[in-house]
């Protein structure tokens, strides 16, 4: 007979053998009456209907039934990714330097959180960063800038050719493709070029022309020819000046049959096309014809 | 899906498995009065939480609650089980001498019903009465079939020794 047998068969799991067995046992008559006798019994009387009434009327009507939070919860997890953004967003926009450029024929004039103040050439860009201003003085550069800077910290300017540091005075940095040159108006500048540091004084320039260093002019002056109006070179190559020529007049220079590695000494004028034109012709022995915005340089000897 | 928190859910949950919670309690504790408050406080806790509570879990939920409500508190009181009549009434032609003998071994039961361990007592009546099946209480209690298979053994043969004097 197996395990909790009489279980078994009240529940009629018994098999046929089993139950033969178990009806010919002497106990048999006893458990068949049990059986029909529980199968008799009744549990007090309960009314689902009274016991549901008294349920809504005295615990459901006052119960505070439990209110999911889903809705709000789902609509904090979208404040939050929102939130999340906005924040990166304002730390990332607020990291972003400030940039100030300059277009072809264009200057502009950029003062600085500490009244440092940057004159912007033709074809320039500057970026600082406004937030970190006070803990780090640093400008890059590109293209050409004249700068008086405010005492104080050490401030930099970063170029692609090299670094310019100082604490406080007035220099211009050109930073153009195979061009930079350094000068230094007032006070003191560090110049670091190809891990080398070249300490400028007052009235000295820093040249590099294509990667080498050149012995450059002393400059005329305390300001940069370039803020009165005027781009003057002191042994420059002719490919520069004309280039130089292009971003104040915002016109296209080619040439034909000239050297522009020739070095060339001179100044031209700013504001005027016809007279700069000639003031770069006449010393290099050169023609030019213009037309619209572009300007063809030729040798004089050259037939048109 | 149906929610709990509708009212024709809630009420036809509360009609499928009042009477079987309040005869539930009732076997374990004897105790009527307490039977009807554990019904109610069983559906209040449901109905508080129908938001987190599948219908198909409510079964299991209420019994749980009825059952947690009086863990240790109360002493089991004697068991007072009705006897149907009925077919009584039906069989007038039974002798007095029959009818006389089915009164006291019903009252003979009565006794060994109360002197069974609850546990026992409270499956054997599931299943005697409201026609529970093992695996149903079972689940209500929380244990194996085969444990609510050992109690119903030896609730058989405790009743039996006891109504036979063995």
């Amino acid at each position: 007979m197996q395990e909790n047998h009489l279980a078994k068969w009240l529940s009629g799991e018994l098999s046929d053998e089993e139950l033969r067995e178990f009806e010919n046992s002497e106990a048999f008559p006893s458990y068949q009456k049990l059986k029909e006798i529980s199968s008799k019994l009744m549990a007090p009387d309960f009314d689902t209907e009274k016991a549901l009434k008294r349920l809504k009327d005295e615990h459901i009507a006052n119960a505070p039934k439990v209110i999911s939070l889903n809705p709000f919860k789902k609509f904090l997890r979208v404040a939050a990714v929102i939130a999340v953004l906005l924040t990166g967003t304002y730390f990332y926009v607020s990291t972003l330097n400030d940039k100030v450029a300059t277009e072809f024929a264009e200057r502009s004039e950029v003062v600085l959180p500490d009244d440092s103040e940057i004159f912007l050439n033709a074809d320039s860009q500057i970026a600082y960063s406004k937030k970190n201003w006070d803990h780090k003085r640093n400008v890059d550069l590109k293209g050409e800038a004249f700068f008086k800077v405010a005492k104080g910290k050490k401030f930099t300017v970063s170029t692609d050719h090299g670094t310019v540091a100082v604490l406080g005075t007035q220099f211009n940095v050109e930073n153009r493709k195979g061009f930079f040159e350094v000068t230094c108006y007032e006070g003191l500048v560090s110049v670091t070029h190809n891990n080398e540091e070249i300490k400028l004084p007052a009235g000295n320039s820093f040249l590099v022309i294509n990667g080498k260093i050149v012995s450059a002019r002393k400059p005329n002056g305390t300001l940069p020819s370039w803020m009165n109006n005027e781009s003057s070179f002191e042994s420059i190559p002719l490919k520069y000046v004309l280039s130089e020529l292009e971003r104040q007049f915002n016109i296209k220079v080619s040439t034909k049959n000239i050297d522009t590695n020739l070095l060339f000494t001179g100044s031209f004028n700013n504001t005027d096309l016809n007279m700069s034109l000639k003031s770069i012709s006449t010393p290099s022995k050169t023609r030019f014809t213009i037309d619209g915005d572009n300007v063809l340089f030729y040798a004089g000897n050259t037939q048109q | 899906m149906s929610n709990v928190c509708e009212d024709h859910v809630f009420s036809k949950v509360f009609k499928t498995h009042s009477k079987t919670v309040f005869n539930y309690i009732f076997y374990k504790f004897g105790n009527e009065e307490k039977a009807h408050d554990a019904v109610q406080e069983a559906f209040v806790k449901l109905w508080q939480n129908c938001a987190t509570v599948s219908p198909e879990k409510a079964k299991s939920y209420v019994y749980t609650v009825a059952n947690n409500l009086y863990l240790n508190v109360i002493k089991a009181e004697k068991v007072r089980l009705k006897h149907a009549d009925r077919h009584v009434m039906d069989r007038t032609n039974e002798s007095p001498e029959f009818l006389m003998e089915e009164k006291e071994y019903k009252e003979k039961l009565d006794n060994a019903l109360n002197a069974l361990p609850e546990n026992q007592r409270t499956t054997f009546l599931l299943n005697r009465i409201d026609g529970k099946k093992y695996a149903e209480i079972a689940e209500m209690e929380g244990v194996s079939v085969k444990a609510i298979e050992k109690r119903m053994h030896l609730a058989l043969k405790s009743l039996r020794e006891r109504i036979d004097g063995i």
